[in-house]
């Protein structure tokens, strides 16, 4: 009995009573544990899934495929797990932002497999951003069910993002970076100790159950001053199709939402279109990791154009499969996209000046994807560490950093929020820790409600109403009906400071004549943000709090200052 | 000592909803446990003082309270004591003569509040109409006086004292000090009597000390039901 007891409730664990520190650490050892299984278990059933459907490659109708794929995934996440489509990412930067990193348990398996059916028929998608989510939800599960707090929830929710893609690249340091840089977004370390640890035990499990190996192998590339300077105009190639990847995918969306019909039906089309790009340019289908092997080696041999045109057939096909409705992210595509156009872009200098001395196609192909990693995600620092990780090449740092550097500052400058974010900063929920939204977000109304307001009645006398004002601490005396209570207006002395000095007044005047009855009201639930835009607008500093027609107390700016300024200060130093 | 969550909202000046969100979000170190909270106040100090929140335990706050009952006129009264029959034509010689009979903690100080007084009063006078003047020093004496002291003097005869509604005043209330906002309480009450004609009437019969503090106290049992309504 007092082991289920012990187990019912956690928190009462000796273990709780420990460092709070040591405890994240960990919890964060197994959440870096079982989010890496996770990613594990999605690669594997990829490359089951693609040895499976291999048999069917030879079919003339094998360009449905992915429709079924796409259907089936969207069908399964519509009705089985009632989850929207997409690659989830934005969601769990929402979660953190809002809800303190809470996340349903069954997001931590749905992902897997509606972006396995996705992907593994043949979708344009990537396995990365649903393992995220998996190891996220696994994180934010953990963390519930050992009913931490927000900041301790949202810290372990990064960790399922780091050991999700630690163990996916077999890239400790670039699952570290992202979860920081792009699911966290709070550079401490309380946070960074955690989730450090979970890179660390996400990779760890995926060597052990898959062997320790760089996933694109590693090549030595001849890099001189020649071709540092060169990839300068690779960052702007990789700009601009990471602008041109960011708008297809937003406008095939606007597109298929135009469609009438169910939703599984939608991505059966996007699919479909992918399956007839494929037929002809197979290198579109899938994840694309062997493409990416052979760009970088330099065993992809076709020309130029061959090249360009395979690159927008990848964008293509990316935007068809995610803006139609199948699951799966946008790491992999960005990685091939990257791939592709750095193999163009050498093509290019090999056309216009053949006689210089290029470094070798994989170079160009690796900058390519840091570029587009970079671009797209607006994370400069995943984007280098990621590449360096997966290729093993630490010798292209320095035009590895220009290219991520570039194309990010130029990325932000045409598109100011990333892809990840876009939706989030159109509704205001993005609220990274210690900003102006995330402190008003926090704050609301009843917490800056003051009650020490002396409310007076209608038909009060301005002699009474005289002895009221010379005992209380307040300029504003709220005004009620004096039968039903209800509130009807406010005094303010400024406004009536001509009458206070005036005896013969005194008797003569009821407060419901002087009282001003337009005034600006708040109700408890009201944003804070609004409340004060309100208090710029018409310029005021004091409002009435009212709800159900009776005051409950005044909100100003000096109360909201000085709760403010403790939130922040709270919210930031450490 | 053990706190509730009550407690430490009212230690740090926030809402209790404040404090409650912090405690879910982990801002605060304060642990949410199966059976209620679990606040170590050491370290919740060393929170407070490193993130520069006020923080300030309840028993202080309860003293602060204590202090913010300021005293009535009745104790100030008994302690300065009514002298009768001050000799004098002229407002120096007046105040001499009231300083000199004054009981004071230090003989030494009887000359430096004389001129304190006379200071004072050459600003502009301290005879506030009716024949009443309230002689005080333009700053407090907290040094001298640890606790208000007024001293009641009836003047042998009228003195012109430059009063605002030039009648000769017949007594003063000389209001010693330790802090402005004593000295202001003490005035706002010993006004609210003066203001009463009955007041002035009663006090023109030179009364013996006993009838006098009786009056006093009916009128301090007004001001307090006036407080208190």
């Amino acid at each position: 009995m007092r082991v289920l007891k012990l187990w019912r409730y956690p928190t009462n664990w000796a273990i709780f009573r420990l460092d709070d520190r040591l405890l994240l650490i960990l919890m964060a050892i197994i959440v870096g544990n079982c989010s890496g299984v996770a990613s594990v278990i999605l690669n594997r059933s990829l490359l089951a899934m693609s040895g499976w459907l291999h048999h069917f490659r030879s079919h003339w109708w094998v360009f449905v495929l992915p429709a079924i794929g796409a259907a089936l995934s969207c069908l399964f996440l519509e009705k089985i797990v009632k989850e929207g489509a997409g690659h989830g990412v934005p969601e769990v930067i929402y979660s953190v932002s809002r809800y303190g990193g809470l996340l349903r348990f069954r997001s931590s398996f749905s992902r897997l497999i509606s972006s396995c059916l996705t992907i593994g028929t043949g979708g344009s998608a990537g396995p990365e951003a649903p393992v995220v989510i998996s190891g996220a939800a696994i994180g934010s599960n953990i963390a519930k069910y050992f009913s931490l707090n927000d900041r301790q929830r949202v810290t372990l929710v990064g960790c399922g993002a780091a050991g999700a893609i630690s163990s996916i690249f077999n890239a400790p340091i670039a699952g570290m970076v992202f979860a920081i840089e792009v699911i966290v977004g709070e550079w401490k370390s309380v946070n960074i100790v955690p989730i450090a640890i979970a890179s660390v035990a996400g990779t760890e499990i995926s060597r052990i159950l898959q062997g320790n190996q760089i996933p694109f192998g590693h090549h030595l590339f001849k890099i001189d001053l020649l071709n540092v300077f060169a990839c300068l105009g690779l960052a702007v190639l990789a700009a601009a199709a990471s602008i041109l990847l960011t708008r297809m995918l937003r406008s095939m969306h606007t597109i298929s939402h135009k469609v009438s019909g169910p939703l599984w039906l939608r991505a059966a089309i996007g699919g479909c279109a992918v399956g007839i790009i494929g037929l002809f340019l197979p290198v579109v289908l899938g994840e694309g990791y062997h493409a990416v092997e052979a760009l970088i080696g330099g065993r992809y041999s076709q020309g130029l154009v061959f090249v360009a045109l395979a690159s927008f057939a990848k964008i293509a096909a990316t935007a068809l499969t995610l803006g139609w409705g199948g699951s799966g992210g946008i790491f992999a595509p960005c990685l091939v996209i990257g791939s592709l156009v750095g193999v163009t872009y050498h093509h290019f200098l090999s056309v216009i000046w053949s006689s210089a001395l290029w470094a070798n196609e994989g170079y160009y192909a690796l900058l390519g994807m840091a570029g587009l990693i970079s671009g797209m995600l607006q994370a400069p620092l995943t984007g280098i560490f990621l590449i360096i990780e997966i290729t093993g090449g630490y010798e292209v740092i320095l035009p590895l950093i220009l290219v991520s550097a570039v194309t990010t500052t130029l990325c932000h400058y045409i598109e100011p929020a990333s892809y990840y974010l876009k939706d989030l900063v159109e509704h205001g929920h993005l609220l990274r820790p210690g900003t102006d939204a995330r402190v008003l977000s926090d704050l609301n109304v009843p917490e800056l409600i003051e009650r020490d307001c002396i409310i007076v009645k209608q038909n009060m006398l301005l002699r009474d109403f005289i002895h009221i004002v010379q005992k209380s601490h307040r300029n504003y005396f709220p005004v009620a009906d004096d039968k039903t209570g209800n509130f009807l207006g406010i005094i303010h002395l400024d406004d009536i400071r001509p009458y206070l000095f005036n005896p013969v007044m005194y008797d003569a005047v009821f407060l419901g004549q002087i009282m001003n009855t337009r005034v600006e009201v708040v109700h408890p639930n009201d944003d804070l943000l609004e409340v004060l835009r309100k208090m710029d607008v018409k310029g005021l500093f004091s409002m009435p709090v009212v709800m159900n027609n009776r005051f409950v107390g005044l909100i100003s700016k000096a109360t909201i200052l000085d709760q403010y300024r403790k939130e922040l200060m709270v919210q930031t130093s450490h | 000592m053990k706190l509730t969550i009550n407690e430490v909202a009212r230690c740090l000046r926030l809402p209790v909803t404040t404090v409650d969100r912090w405690i879910r979000q982990g801002r605060i170190p304060i642990q949410k446990s199966s059976n209620g909270y679990i606040v170590n106040e050491s370290a919740l100090e060393k929170w407070a003082a490193m993130y520069r929140l006020p923080f300030s335990l309840p028993k202080k706050i309860n003293t602060q309270l204590q202090e913010k009952r300021l005293e009535n006129l009745l104790p100030a009264m008994d302690r300065g004591g009514v002298i009768y029959g001050i000799k004098g034509d002229d407002v120096e010689t007046v105040l001499r003569g009231a300083v000199e009979k004054m009981q004071l903690p230090l003989a030494s100080s009887k000359e430096k509040l004389y001129q304190c007084l006379l200071e004072r009063e050459h600003l502009t006078s301290t005879g506030i109409g009716k024949g009443v003047a309230i002689p005080h020093p333009h700053d407090p004496l907290p040094d001298t006086f640890e606790k208000p002291v007024i001293t009641t003097c009836f003047l042998e005869k009228p003195v012109d004292f430059n009063a605002v509604d030039d009648r000769l005043v017949f007594v003063m209330f000389i209001l010693l000090s330790p802090s402005i906002k004593i000295h202001l309480h003490l005035l706002s009450r010993l006004s609210f009597c003066v203001r009463d004609n009955t007041f002035v009437e009663f006090l023109k019969t030179y009364p013996d000390s006993s009838a006098y503090f009786s009056k006093i106290t009916e009128f301090e049992n007004i001001l307090d039901r006036a407080d208190n309504s």
